[in-house]
């Protein structure tokens, strides 16, 4: 079967293509045009946008933690929230089929769940089953386990470290490692209540630094496809970009991804004590080559905060709206959900709000700067389409900035950016630069060889409509989504990474896990046979 | 060898699915309930409700949704059994029904710590068989005026010395107070919604000065884990219904029993592959039932069905991880799952109507 995509506009940056012209299908991959023969089937999409699908490297849509935040709110789910084909915004306590359908309908076929905790991996990998038509892949975290802070203790050798974070990576079915508030967990355990770089965590004496630098060195060695994802300390703070400053330092020249860059992008200065750093951060992020970030910007509306950062989920308890909360001392590791509300009235959530919008403006490579909400922390990802409207068009946002408070915006930069991103722009910061940052060659692009994971936007003066819904999405080749509708379910793959390792490290953590917990560690792998629907994994392989 | 009855005449697993589709399709408001399965059944069953506009209920959701509405009114710190064992130096046992809930709660976690257990099942038999545990509390019945007590004295506040001999109350403060990482232990299936939210909320305070956490045990029959499920596949807990065509989740509405007795479900599908539990309903209609003794109930179609992790492997939650863990079949024989009889008849209905 050959299907041609006739006529439109390809944005393709990772083949650096920006011309109107013809994509062929055949067999889920996009192909050479042929030299004759029949065409099967021919979308004429003249006077539209071609991009490969979209990739989201960091949206929290599935396991343990994501599932306590419905549990929290089930007044958030109104029972009109859910017509099939249509998908109105509620905010964060979405169900597996509405998350696959609202991001398929956005064009958007690949998402990283950033925060799997090895202990609770099939869960994740159960939920990820139930989110139809797009692909999905897992963040495994490590960082305030006590097997790792042990290690670190006795100054065992980094090949240690090396073979428990590709055993674990395994059992566990991650695509990549991530680091949340490295010992913050454990510290708030022996009650603890801040915690920054080089803090160390009691008892065990090792600094959150020598975490994250020992867990960068054995990603990095592993050659893992995904580089170390950093949620650095301090989240939400006044004055936090210190600390996003220092980690970037500690980056040295390996490569360091820092998630959420919004939230630690506060200074203390104007009358609140509390002002925007965005821009000190994105001249840092400028000079850093090997760090890359994602943003997390802040949107308003009502949403849910979940973190494994207990300790900044603790701290923030007080402030939920609405006023409840869960907050979990988990094996080795942590959880909270916070419900909140980013008010437009609120100074500090206009501060946020620009901050964010700065961070996206002010550095200045796309293929360095990811486009996430932090799903659902500071927005639902359904805002995706209002954020591209706002960094394509100056004019939107400076009509957003004269409804906030005035004093909020007085300690930002926002006022004075005029930079606009192109559509260019966006096609490498959500489809090229992400499938280079994951490792997953066959994505972001639609070069010969590619996946034909494909969207088709039909352009409209409002931006954010245009990308809200796609004029036609295909997975695999197949259409899946026609003028923003779900045509018909159909159930993608989990990506993720296979390092090797000495295999003396099974029978190390077999021991480890029988005298800690009485346990065998059986209980933590993630079989194929488990996941009840055929073929639910893909290996994409270590970088060479 | 299947194994399945139609009217009680015994049935090729296809004649019974057949007629399990039929009364289905049959059916204006069909309850698909007890849902003692493994999470692959509790995916059937919440696909099979959604296809058919049914209810789902579990047989233990009256123990679920007392800790569940504590957690969405008023929130909760907890931890996992595992946490408890290896941290814990002060232990809080609140209540009856402990050791019921997890049989493996004092091999686990009664050596090597501080214990305290607020009126037991039995306050002397416990004083004698666990020689380290203090008792507070005799009977249940005073069991939410001493967690009042306890929470009030935790804040300061005077209490009348009436009921309670003050000074117990606060030396048994102090001793909560001093804990470096504490764990309150509970079963809903034996307390109400107010004394787990007057716990819940003695230990949220208790975490102004010191650590301290919740452990809530879970009801049986993988209740923990299919709540789950209904979760993430339609976010809301159990007792959901899909009527209306969207899910809809309401705890009196959509509560099995009630929609039985009286007379608004015309079809029931009872599932308990853990144990033999039988419907709580009283009145007769047309039921399947999957169990391991299906014959047991008054059904229109029964069909034997194996036990998970027993007959088949299966994905069940793992009390010691408070989380989901594939289990492999101890003896694993040819037997049908539920997941395997739900997908046949989801099978059967989706070549009438897609599902």
């Amino acid at each position: 079967m050959l299907i041609r995509l006739a006529g439109g506009h390809v944005i393709d940056p990772a083949n650096n293509r920006n011309a109107i012209g013809d994509i062929f299908i055949r067999d889920g991959r996009v192909v050479d045009a042929p030299a004759g023969g029949t065409i099967d089937e021919t979308y004429d999409i003249s006077n539209t946008i071609v991009m490969a699908g979209g990739i989201d490297i960091h949206s929290h849509i599935a396991g343990s933690n994501e599932t306590m935040g419905r549990l929290l709110l089930p007044e958030q789910r109104s029972p009109s929230s859910f017509h099939p084909g249509h998908y109105p915004r509620p905010a964060g306590s979405w169900n597996t089929f509405e998350t696959g359908c609202a991001y398929a309908a956005m064009g958007f076929t690949t998402v990283v769940e950033p925060a799997v905790l090895p202990h609770q991996a099939l869960q994740a990998h159960l939920e990820l089953a139930d989110v139809p038509l797009i692909d999905k892949a897992t963040l495994t975290v490590l960082g305030n386990d006590d097997f790792l802070l042990n290690l670190l203790r006795q100054r065992e050798s980094s090949g240690a470290t090396r073979d428990y974070v590709a055993w674990t990576l395994n059992t566990s079915r991650g695509l990549g490692i991530k680091v949340i508030n490295a010992g913050g967990a454990a510290a708030f355990k022996d009650n603890l209540r801040a915690f920054s770089l080089d803090d160390e965590v009691p008892e065990y004496g090792v600094s959150s630094r020598a975490i994250v630098r020992a867990l960068q060195q054995a990603v990095n060695e592993l050659k893992l496809p995904h580089r170390l994802h950093v949620h650095c300390n301090n989240l939400g703070l006044s004055g936090n970009v210190e600390t996003a400053l220092a980690t970037i330092d500690a980056a040295e020249s390996l490569p360091l991804h820092l998630a959420h860059l919004q939230f630690y992008g506060y200074g203390k200065d104007g009358p609140r004590g509390f002002s925007s750093a965005g821009a000190r951060l994105a001249e840092a992020v400028n000079a850093a080559k090997s760090v890359t970030i994602d943003v997390g910007q802040v949107m308003f509306g009502q949403t849910v905060t979940v973190s494994c950062d207990v300790l900044r989920q603790f701290n923030a308890r007080n402030r939920a709206r609405p006023r409840k909360w869960v907050i979990c001392d988990g094996d080795s590791n942590g959880g909270g959900i916070v419900p909140y509300d980013y008010r437009p009235t609120d100074f500090f959530n206009a501060v946020q709000w620009a901050v964010g919008l700065e961070l996206f403006l002010l550095i200045n490579d796309p293929w360095r700067v990811f486009f996430t909400t932090d799903h659902p922390n500071g927005a639902p990802f359904t805002a995706y389409p209002d954020i591209l409207a706002l960094l394509m068009d100056r004019d939107l946002r400076a009509e957003w900035m004269s409804r906030l408070p005035k004093d909020a915006l007085e300690v930002t930069t926002l006022l004075s950016i005029a930079r606009e991103y192109s559509l260019f722009d966006i096609a490498i910061m959500t489809r090229a630069a992400p499938a280079k940052l994951l490792g997953l060659t066959d994505r972001g692009h639609l070069g010969v060889g590619a996946l034909a994971d494909i969207s088709v936007y039909r352009p409209e003066g409002d931006k954010a409509k245009m990308f809200r819904e796609a004029a036609l999405v295909f997975k695999d080749g197949e259409l899946v989504v026609r003028d923003g509708a779900v045509l018909h379910l159909r159930f993608g793959r989990t990506l993720r990474a296979n390092p090797d390792y000495e295999s003396a490290i099974r029978l190390r953590m077999r021991d480890y896990y029988q005298e800690r917990y009485g346990l065998s560690p059986d209980f933590m792998m993630v079989a194929d046979g488990a996941i009840g629907r055929p073929d639910p994994f893909e290996i994409i392989p270590c970088l060479n | 060898m299947a194994e399945a009855w139609i009217r009680g005449k015994s049935a090729t697993l296809d004649a019974a699915v057949a007629e399990a589709a039929n009364l289905l399709a049959a059916s204006r408001l069909p309850v698909i309930a007890g849902l003692g399965t493994d999470v692959a059944g509790a995916r059937a069953a919440i696909t099979l409700a959604r296809c058919v506009g049914g209810v789902v209920d579990h047989m233990h959701s009256d123990a679920l949704l007392r800790d569940l509405d504590v957690m969405r009114e008023a929130g909760m710190m907890v931890t996992t059994p595992n946490e408890a064992h290896v941290r814990a130096d002060v232990l809080l046992l609140v209540g009856p029904g402990l050791i019921e809930a997890w049989p493996a709660l004092p091999e686990k976690l009664f050596a090597k710590r501080r214990i305290v257990w607020l009126c037991p099942d039995d306050a002397a038999k416990t004083a004698s068989t666990y020689g380290n545990i203090a008792v507070v509390g005799a009977s249940r019945a005073d069991l939410p005026a001493i967690v009042a007590l306890l929470r009030a004295r935790c804040a300061g506040r005077p209490v009348a010395d009436g009921f309670f001999a003050t000074s117990t109350i606060d030396t048994l403060v102090a001793e909560l107070k001093r804990a470096r990482f504490g764990v309150a232990i509970w079963s809903a299936v034996q307390l109400d919604s107010l004394t787990i939210e007057m716990l819940c909320g003695l230990v949220s305070d208790l975490n102004e000065g010191t650590r301290f956490t919740g452990l809530p045990l879970p009801a049986d029959d993988n209740c923990a884990a299919v709540q789950q499920v209904a979760a993430w596949m339609t976010g809301f807990p159990l007792r959901t219904g899909f009527g209306r065509g969207v899910a809809e989740h309401d705890p009196w509405r959509f509560e099995a029993s009630r929609l039985v007795d009286s007379g608004e479900a015309d079809c029931a599908l009872w599932m308990s592959a853990y144990s033999e539990q039988r419907p709580a309903w009283k009145r007769d209609l047309p039921l399947i039932a999957l169990t391991g003794n299906p014959r047991a109930l008054n059904s229109y179609v029964a069909i034997f069905v194996g036990r998970p992790g027993i007959d088949h492997d299966g994905v069940e939650h793992l009390v010691a991880t408070a989380t989901l863990a594939a289990v492999a079949a101890r003896h694993p024989r040819i037997a049908v799952s539920v997941a395997g009889v739900l997908d046949q008849i989801i099978k059967k209905l989706s070549a009438a109507r897609p599902c």
